[in-house]
């Protein structure tokens, strides 16, 4: 018998990159890939653990597990990557960090079909 | 102006001063707060931190200052980049432990701490070195 909820969460994933995505750039060092990418909570965090605060924005990008291809192999996100993303004239870059106590990134759904990215805010230019 | 404040701008105008490894300019604060895009650039930050007393005689106290000393960088996380900081840590440090301050003679570092060296957290969740050197300064007065 074949599985619904897999199923309707395959249906939800399609309607999600069909209708709530935009398309940003996926960037490990040399290696790059324009994804639909579904922008997931922003946020305003500090962190005073040093004595001196940090201020960041963070953002989380909801993509395809299947999208992720950079250098033609399927990859998953490291800390580092990079994702850039182009709005009303400016590139803002984030890079892929952890948040908080949980890792860099992780499946946002039970079917793996689809990665919650956790992001920092690291440089906005014009372009 | 008050003792601390004193000591820690003679801090700034010693690390101003000095010829270390890396280029730096160094800025005192009360409540220091940057924003992640900017520490992409070296930032050096004095802040003053505790003041103690004791009695020495009738007329006199032991005064211990401590300042602390901020080295913090937005890094790519390359072993290299973080030697190098961790270098510039340690330059800081052997700077106020061997010299008197040049523009408050009156105050001698008695003590360096360094602990943590640097901050795990801070690399593991922004990429970022940041160290932080607690100098005491003590003085008679």
């Amino acid at each position: 018998m074949s599985d619904l909820l897999d199923k309707g969460s395959a249906w939800l994933e399609g309607q999600r990159k069909k209708h709530a995505t935009r398309e940003v750039t996926y960037r490990r060092g040399m290696d790059a890939v324009v994804v639909k990418a579904t922008i997931g909570r922003t946020l305003f965090e500090q962190d005073d653990g040093a004595g001196v605060i940090v201020r960041m924005q963070v953002r989380d990008y909801l993509i395809d597990t299947a999208d992720l291809v950079l250098a033609s192999e399927p990859t998953l996100p490291a800390k580092g990557d990079r994702i850039e993303e182009i709005d009303a004239g400016q590139k803002h870059t984030y890079e892929v960090l952890p948040l908080g106590g949980e890792q860099h990134w992780r499946y946002s759904d039970p079917y793996r079909r689809t990665l919650r990215i956790h992001t920092k805010l690291i440089e906005t230019e014009e372009v | 102006m008050a003792t601390i404040i004193q000591i820690a701008d003679a801090v700034v105008a010693q690390l101003n001063a000095a010829a270390f490894s890396q280029a730096l300019t160094a800025t005192r604060h009360y409540a220091p707060s940057f924003k992640l895009p900017d520490m992409k650039a070296l930032h050096v930050t004095v802040v003053p931190r505790s003041i103690s007393s004791m009695s020495l005689d009738r007329n006199r106290d032991t005064f211990n200052y401590e300042v602390d000393v901020a080295v913090q960088k937005k890094t790519d996380g390359e072993q290299a980049t973080l030697d190098a900081l961790m270098t510039l840590v340690e330059e800081i440090a052997d700077h106020f432990r061997v010299g008197p301050l040049a523009s408050f003679p009156g105050a001698r570092c008695m003590d360096v701490k360094n602990s943590p060296v640097f901050s795990p957290e801070h690399l593991d969740e922004f990429r970022q070195f940041t160290s932080v050197l607690t100098l005491t300064f003590r003085l008679v007065r």
